[in-house]
């Protein structure tokens, strides 16, 4: 099977790898986007330090303000099995999304068996369009508030239940804060998919006061769980989170800077790493930018100077990922090594870098 | 490969070695003076202290506490990066790899991550796995864990609780364990603020002290060579004091060891009812044999604590600077971050004077070990500072002069005049920590041993001398020439490998299907993960 192509053209992996080394060194502004798991991440970071790259995740608008909320203002958070345990009031907060949805519903039909134990009521603030009635059969109570949004509902939630008035009503805000007198350990969900950062931040605000006289916490849901692991990965090999170039030899984190997609569309960067352990359609190629696109893919990438198929990490190959069900780094054992991870293809490439300062991996 | 560093003078405590004099190494070890043979690389070390790699027992390097600090505060890497070296944590070594490069170039060739939740054990391994150079190892925490509780409040036979503490071992691949806040973390979730010795688990009624002395018999039974490494209730508050000495006494002749000891040296005394009780439990210290502890020393400035102790953290967070924190609710301890900066305050000057006096009233170099519980109390780049303190009484006075004279007249550290000799030092930094962790391999230069050694260029300027050392050893060679990098290599993570009981692993799967609905592959990981040749190295626990 093609696992590398120039162009059109199947080649072996080695001269593609070669071409790429060629095409990173020569380029004055590359730019990387990252979809893979934890040992993807670190040989893409190792190559970006090497050869000056900025990298940012695939689609990394959410990842981006998921830690943009914890560096501005920290917060609170509770690990998803102590969660599934503990928490006698689940609240959801924004629309749910589609990849979470088995867990969540999961958690909506179990019952904490710790302290308060036995039962669990369910209630999703700020989605008054197309909300879930019922999750696992349970119901759900929604607290909106018309005219506004995720933001507007939340802060209005947020001054109820500190005593103050607003204009706007909020849907079943009465047996909320019923509820949460009651809960023992109530938890708030929430991702950065919908919720923009000040919202984030209101939610922060809301747990911290509840915490003044009870207990309370949020558990954190990532947009992408393989994006949450670069950004776990990328902290630990950098000192950031992603959106983060070498351009200067040491690392700097800029979210707004090193946004892959804006440095693109401003005619920034002079060459594109798409790497997509998950594959899907690349990313059309912008003017006068190479493409060198690392991606699970039979078949060369459109507009693409290089391209490497790789496989999906914990499918293809045997991969280390984040895990939303353990709100940390999981080893996933594949069922058959049947393609190249994307790890193994970043070191070749750097293999052809012209001799150069240690790798930080 | 045969090499000899020669003219040096060598400081051995363990094999009373003293005096000028050669050592040399085949290839990973030390080996006697061949008596015939030409060295194939010689190093000078003429007007240089010879010492073993030092090991420090209690760092917080990794996991994801350490990784959300860095999260949480990305503004003090940046200020580390590419500002003058005088800004807010320009040492900190924020990165994994700079960990590496910044603790080898001061003579260090081992160290311990005191606080890995079993939980993300791979993640912890994973970072330490990307720290170059140094080997590492880590303790795993238990004590706030639901399995362990229950089998605690239920009169689970010692064998059992000793075949779940071997698992955990085992499993996380860590070289001992740590009990933190026994119980508290639980307790906090429900909602308890406050949390002593004698107090007791809501939904469990299993005190604090249960816990402890479970653990600490468990380990002891197991043969774990490090022993039970105690973070004391209360840490921190006024009064703490009396914490520690309870916990002292509650060890009873067993090995006990206390982290940190500092953050408990706090009396009531004074207006502010915040004093020192550094001599008092020093004086204990001195007279329970049983006991070891180390310091946490407090050093003016900047840095972050990362704990977890999430109910100390939580009571903490008003004081943050800057304004921001992270709590986490974990599956046993969770943890918190707090930001801080130690002043120049009545308060800050009691704290910085209660370490010093633990390190110089506690007689026995062997028991006292050398932390500033990184970064909780500093950064361990602050370690050269801190030896100077330590064997130059001048340098506690130049200090103290820019104190508050209130806050240091309730210690007793202006009347101190001891000054640690070279040989205390590598007694406390090198020979104790490697008896302490059952590490027979290093903290020695005798023949046999682990070829890391650490030479120091001797100056007047203590702080100089073990900022940046003229050479350095891991394994036999050479990574550190003059304070800088000669070769990164990557170390290992030191481990125990005592194996689990069958029965003891269905029942976790069991537990973990029934409670968390996952299989027990989710908490426990194959070593391919770490992704590097032969990421763990074995210890033997005791026969």
């Amino acid at each position: 099977m093609a696992v590398a192509w120039i162009g059109n053209r199947e080649v072996p992996l080695a001269r593609a790898a070669k071409k790429a080394a060629e095409l990173l060194v020569s380029s004055r502004c590359p730019v990387f986007s990252l979809d893979t798991d934890v040992h993807g991440t670190r040989a893409a970071l190792a190559l970006a330090a090497r050869v000056g790259a900025s990298c940012d995740y695939v689609n990394g608008e959410a990842a981006a303000r998921e830690a943009a909320v914890i560096a501005a203002s920290g917060g609170m958070f509770i690990l998803p099995g102590e969660a599934r345990r503990r928490a006698d009031m689940i609240v959801f907060v924004g629309e749910i999304p589609e990849s979470h949805r088995a867990y969540v519903e999961e958690l909506a039909i179990s019952v904490p068996d710790l302290a308060t134990g036995g039962k669990r009521g369910l209630f999703l603030i700020g989605a008054d369009r197309g909300a879930p009635k019922r999750l696992g059969g349970r119901e759900v109570t929604l607290l909106s508030c018309e005219g506004t949004d995720l933001a507007g509902t939340l802060a209005a939630v947020r001054a109820l239940c500190a005593g103050r008035k607003v204009t706007a009503e909020v849907t079943n805000i009465d047996g909320f804060k019923g509820a949460l007198a009651e809960a023992g350990f109530p938890v708030f969900l929430f991702g950065g998919g919908e919720a923009d950062g000040l919202t984030l931040e209101m939610l922060q605000g809301l747990v911290s006061d509840i915490n003044r006289r009870k207990r309370a916490s949020t558990l954190h849901l990532p947009a992408s769980e393989k994006a949450w692991g670069a950004a776990l990965t990328s902290t630990w090999t950098t000192g950031f989170p992603l959106r983060t170039g070498f351009s200067r030899g040491y690392p700097e984190h800029d979210p707004w800077r090193w946004n892959a997609g804006r440095m693109l569309d401003a005619g920034e960067a002079d060459l594109h790493l798409w790497l997509s352990a998950t594959g899907g359609e690349a990313p059309p190629a912008a003017a006068g930018a190479s493409l060198i696109a690392v991606a699970k893919t039979a078949r060369p990438a459109v507009g693409a100077d290089v391209t490497i198929a790789v496989g999906d990490p914990g499918l293809d190959h045997d991969a280390v990922s984040y895990s939303v069900r353990t709100g940390t780094l999981a080893a996933v054992a594949a069922r058959s090594s049947s393609q190249l991870p994307a790890a193994a293809v970043l070191r070749a490439i750097i293999a052809h870098l012209p001799e150069g300062a240690e790798a930080p991996c | 490969m045969l090499t000899r560093i020669s003219g040096g003078e060598i400081v051995d405590p363990l094999n009373g070695r003293s005096g000028t004099g050669d050592l040399w190494i085949e290839d990973e070890t030390i080996v006697e003076p061949p008596a015939s043979r030409r060295p194939d690389a010689t190093f000078d070390a003429s007007g240089c202290i010879v010492m073993a790699g030092a090991i420090d027992i209690h760092s917080h390097i990794g996991g994801g506490n350490v990784n959300t600090a860095r999260l949480l505060l990305p503004e003090h890497y940046a200020a580390h990066a590419s500002r003058p070296a005088v800004t807010p944590l320009s040492s900190l070594g924020w990165t994994a790899f700079e960990t590496g490069r910044l603790y080898a170039r001061m003579g260090f060739t081992t160290v311990v991550e005191p606080a890995m939740s079993p939980g993300s054990a791979l993640h912890t391994h994973l970072e330490l796995a990307d720290i170059p150079i140094i080997d590492k190892a880590t303790l795993a925490i238990l004590g706030n864990d639901d399995f362990l509780l229950s089998m605690i409040r239920d009169d689970a036979s010692s064998s059992m609780i000793e075949d779940y503490v071997a698992w955990t071992v085992a499993s996380t691949r860590a070289l001992g364990v740590k009990v933190i806040n026994a119980g508290a973390a639980t307790a906090f979730k429900e909602n308890v603020r406050t949390f002593s010795l004698d107090d007791v688990v809501p939904s469990y009624g299993v005190s604090s002290r249960r816990i402890v002395k479970t653990l600490q018999a468990a380990v002891a039974e197991l043969g774990i060579p490090h022993p039970l490494h105690v973070h004391c209730n209360n840490l921190g508050a006024p009064g703490a004091a009396e914490t520690a000495a309870a916990t002292i006494a509650a060890a009873e002749g067993v090995p006990l060891h206390l982290a940190h000891l500092q953050f408990y040296g706090y009396g009531t005394e004074g207006s502010r009812k915040f004093s020192s009780a550094g001599a008092r439990l020093a004086e204990l210290v001195n007279a329970t044999p049983e006991i070891t502890i180390d310091i946490g020393q407090v050093m003016f400035g900047q840095t972050v604590t990362i704990s977890s102790d999430v109910m100390r953290q939580f009571s903490a967070r008003g004081g943050a600077d800057p304004r921001k924190s992270v709590i986490i609710d974990g599956d046993g301890n969770g943890g918190g971050i707090v930001p801080y900066r130690y002043r120049k305050d009545f308060y800050g000057s009691v704290q910085w004077a209660v370490g010093l006096e633990l390190f110089l009233l506690i007689d026995d170099p062997w028991r006292v070990f050398f932390t500033t519980d990184h970064p909780n109390g500093a950064p361990f780049t602050a370690y050269p500072r801190l030896f100077e303190l330590l064997m130059r009484k001048e340098a506690r006075r130049e200090v103290a002069e820019g104190l508050p004279k209130r806050a240091l007249s309730l210690t007793t550290l202006p009347a101190i005049e001891r000054e640690y000799s070279f040989e205390e030092v590598a007694i406390m930094t090198r020979a104790a920590p490697a008896k302490l962790l059952g590490l027979a391999d290093r903290g020695h230069l005798g023949a046999g041993a682990l070829a890391d050694i650490a030479v120091y260029r001797k100056q007047d300027d203590v702080a100089r001398m073990f900022e940046a050392a003229a050479l350095v050893f891991k394994n036999g060679e050479l990574v550190v020439r003059d304070g800088e990098i000669e070769k990164y290599r990557w170390g290992r993570a030191l481990r125990l490998n005592p194996s689990p009981d069958k029965a003891m692993v269905r029942r976790l799967e069991a537990y973990h299907q029934e409670r968390y609905g996952l299989s027990l592959d989710w908490f426990t990981f194959p070593d391919w993960a770490i992704a590097r040749e032969n990421p763990f190295g074995e210890v033997p626990c005791r026969a």
